[in-house]
């Protein structure tokens, strides 16, 4: 049973680890958009003004 | 969240003209409208605090607020009340309002996602974690567990269920907090008396060294109630979606022309009417103003659905929002703010999502009044089982206070209807009034107007009869070169017949309204219009009364006979209507011999012609007192009043006139057979809808009892509640989903071929 003292809080540092890595994830946006990174590359010149509305939309409303 | 974020001074901002102009929307008389996006409205007890404090103030006319969108939409008086002041009173309530507003309307949004996705997440991992240490507790050999093994296990358990508890299910405490210091129990009340009691009971068994800890069921009950919860958030977003589109269509900023031709960049708030504005080619119109370059192509695509970009020439007007294609253009802005058609959309599709329909009503009714009951009966569980056996007294009080689910019933409504709204909507099918929906599913007859309702809104030439002198395009070519010049919808016509850019300039333009126009083009003086103008006195014998008719001094050079032109989906729209079961007839204030042309290409038998708005009236009328219930169909701006008289009122609206249609629902795009579609959803809808609250009935008049008798162990009633408000959710999704693939979204331009006019 000894093993257990090491095993515990070895599995309570990955559960911090993992909920520490995923906060960092949503804080830096990485869940912001789930559709459009996917099309990203299909795009042919991506520093040609956006020629569809919704990158006009998402260009209106940069971060502050 | 909370209220402390919302600094008075905040909401000072608001009372400054140039801002609070985004957001005010005058009514006349002083009255003043605002939708305000509402932070943390959860359920019926929410909406009735908010209304409480709102209709407290003084000043406050009317209050809407529609849970599912989060919008509250508010009339008030001016000098009697402020924004501010109204912003303080929802802040009191312990709420955070906005005012709807591009900005705004992101932040607040990218707040919820991101918290709800947090606590999710710790909710997930702690719920798995605990599951795991509680698995040595209930798998692992009884005898060989020691007791300070078991104790470890269970403290184990504590320290990830505690931030399950305290960060993960925050929101359910704030809640229930909220709707009892508004003395309205929302569902947030049994969820977070079940949550707080199951792990109070749990520390003080194990620091006892009880029976029983559930550490592992109290995790997994708020992870459920979060999946649940934050799929409703995902689907809330979404029917917000279009609004915030239309919101944020117009861009931050715009380029103004100063005095001296130089260009300024300022930002949008900073346009006042009269501005100068130049818009680059395939920049967005900032605003609505009028042209003041000779042509440009445009793409309104975002507001009318049509695909095909249209012409405008100089002193058009360009609506904000729409795409410049050719440029860079000069424009003089006339509206700014609220007052443009964008907004005015935009307006229109919030107050459809801010008005809560009767169906809602209802159902926030029966769930406040269930929300009630199930408080008693957990009472009286906890009472009964006192006297049968204590020691289950506990966790059957638990299981009934967890496995109800008054979500289901709260949600039933709201879900079907805010999804309804946003398919719809995506459809091009602008649904005003919500009540809408519920009548047009129910509709048994459709009244057509003809003119600019089964046929186009403009003329188009079926014929050019020459008189030899010049040929069918040349003839067409001096005819447009007079037409250009005047608005009126015959020349429209034939303007817009010509195929070719570049015409001969016309000089000594004079118009005759009601008569034609009279110009020089290529030193010669022509004259376009009625017969009667154009050959003046020469006049031989009479022309039919509908031709235009160009001419010179040496005669006719040509006679112009112009049709309407049936819209091209006015037939399948009929049939499908017709299939449905549905009765069509055709009222028009035409000519009989139009009326029966146009009825027979439709197939449809019943028509009347010479039709004032009082006869239409009358006949709308008629119909109804036979138990019809009965659809209008007009362009929502001449026959406004008309359409007034029908159960639903349908308008086919484009463009600036959206803004103006009044009416139950908006066609836009100008496409007919949006009509059979809405109704097939409108009918799906209620389909949903109605199960639902017979799954919400069923679901807790099954479970209830059983966790009463104490059959059910608390796991399992998390489990059963979560899955239950799930089912309404995912439910309510698929509508729409049958017909996907024949929808067009408004973001992808549908390809739709434009037809050649000429």
């Amino acid at each position: 049973m000894n093993v257990l003292v090491v095993m515990i809080p070895l599995s309570l540092v990955l559960l911090a680890g993992a909920v520490a890595a995923f906060f960092w994830a949503v804080d830096h946006d990485q869940f912001a958009d789930m559709e459009t990174p996917a099309l990203v590359p299909l795009d042919d010149d991506p520093s040609v003004a956006p020629a569809h509305a919704s990158d006009v939309i998402r260009a209106g409303t940069a971060r502050r | 969240m909370s209220a402390g974020v919302c600094a008075d001074d905040a909401h000072r901002v608001w009372a400054r003209p140039e801002i609070a102009r985004h957001a005010i929307r005058d009514l006349g008389a002083g009255r003043r409208e605002t939708l305000l996006l509402v932070d943390g409205v959860r359920c019926a007890g929410c909406v009735r605090s908010i209304e409480r404090a709102l209709t407290a103030e003084p000043g406050v006319v009317d209050v809407q607020i529609n849970p599912a969108s989060r919008r509250a939409r508010i009339v008030w008086r001016d000098p009697d009340t402020s924004l501010p002041q109204l912003l303080d009173a929802v802040a009191r309530a312990g709420y955070r309002a906005l005012p709807l507003d591009a900005e705004a309307l992101d932040d607040v949004r990218r707040h919820e996602s991101r918290s709800a996705l947090k606590r999710l997440i710790v909710a997930a991992f702690g719920a798995m974690q605990a599951m795991m240490y509680a698995g040595v507790l209930y798998l692992g050999d009884p005898d060989a567990l020691d007791l300070a093994t078991r104790d470890f296990f269970r403290w184990l358990g504590f320290l990830v269920a505690t931030p399950v508890v305290l960060y993960s299910g925050r929101p359910f405490f704030a809640g229930a907090l909220r709707s009892l210091k508004a003395r309205r129990p929302g569902m947030d009340v049994p969820v977070a008396l079940a949550v707080a009691g199951i792990y109070v009971a749990s520390l003080i068994e194990a620091v006892r060294g009880g029976e029983h800890v559930y550490f592992e069921s109290v995790s997994m009950f708020v992870f459920f109630l979060l999946i649940g919860r934050y799929v409703e958030m995902c689907a809330r977003h979404r029917a917000g979606d279009l609004t915030d589109a239309l919101a944020r269509l117009t861009p931050p900023h715009a380029d103004r022309r100063l005095p001296n031709g130089e260009i300024e960049r300022v930002g949008i708030r900073e346009l006042v009417p009269g501005d100068r504005v130049r818009v680059a080619e395939g920049a967005v119109v900032p605003a609505d103003g009028v042209l003041l370059a000779e042509r440009c192509l445009v793409d309104e695509a975002l507001l009318s659905g049509e695909s095909a970009p249209v012409e405008r020439r100089r002193g058009e007007m360009l609506v904000g929002g729409s795409v410049l294609v050719d440029g860079p253009v000069d424009i003089r802005v006339e509206r700014v703010g609220s007052d443009t058609a964008l907004a005015g959309i935009a307006e229109l599709v919030g107050r459809a999502q801010a008005s809560r329909p009767r169906l809602a009503q209802a159902g926030e009714r029966a769930a406040s009044r269930f929300v009630i009951r199930v408080l008693v009966l957990t009472g009286i569980t906890a009472a009964a089982w006192s006297f049968v056996d204590p020691s289950r007294a506990f966790t059957a009080a638990l299981a009934v206070l967890v496995v109800s689910c008054p979500c289901a019933f709260a949600l039933a409504v709201p879900v079907a209807i805010t999804r309804a709204l946003a398919v719809l909507a995506r459809r091009g099918v602008l649904v005003v009034k919500p009540d809408a929906i519920e009548a047009l599913a129910g509709a048994t007859h459709v009244v057509f107007d003809k003119t600019g309702t089964l046929t186009e809104p403009a003329l188009t030439i079926s014929r050019i009869e020459t008189r030899g002198r010049y040929s069918d395009a040349e003839a067409l070519r001096l005819a447009a070169a007079l037409a250009r010049e005047s608005r009126h919808p015959a020349a429209r016509a034939i303007a817009a017949a010509c195929p070719e850019r570049v015409l001969d300039a016309a000089t000594e333009v004079e118009m005759k309204p009601g008569l034609g126009v009279r110009a020089t083009v290529g030193g010669r003086e022509l004259r376009l219009g009625r017969a009667d103008f154009a050959l003046g006195e020469r006049l031989a014998k009479p022309l039919d009364e509908d031709a235009v008719v160009l001419a010179d001094d040496a005669g006719v050079i040509a006679a112009f006979r112009l049709s309407e032109r049936l819209r091209p989906d006015a037939r399948d729209a009929v049939d499908a209507l017709e299939r449905q079961g549905v009765k069509v007839s055709i009222a028009s204030g035409d000519s009989a011999e139009k009326v029966r042309a146009i009825a027979a290409k439709l197939g449809v038998r019943d028509w009347h012609a010479r039709q004032m708005p009082a006869d239409k009236l009358a006949r709308l009328a008629a119909l109804r007192e036979r138990g019809e219930r009965v659809v209008a169909v007009g362009d929502g701006v001449n026959d406004a009043p008309v359409l007034g008289g029908a159960d639903v009122a349908v308008a086919l609206a484009e463009g600036a006139e959206l803004a103006q249609a009044t009416s139950d629902i908006v066609l836009t795009g100008g496409r007919l057979t949006h009509l059979p579609r809405a109704r097939a959803i409108a009918i799906e809808t209620l389909k949903i809808l109605k199960q639902n609250q017979r799954w919400a009935l069923g679901y807790n008049l099954s479970v209830v009892p059983l966790a009463a008798l104490g059959f059910v162990p608390p796991l399992l009633a998390a489990l059963g509640m979560s899955l239950s408000s799930l089912v309404v959710v995912l439910n309510a999704m698929r509508i729409g989903r049958r017909d996907a693939g024949a929808a067009a979204r408004p973001l992808e331009r549908p390809a739709v071929p434009a037809e050649d006019p000429a």
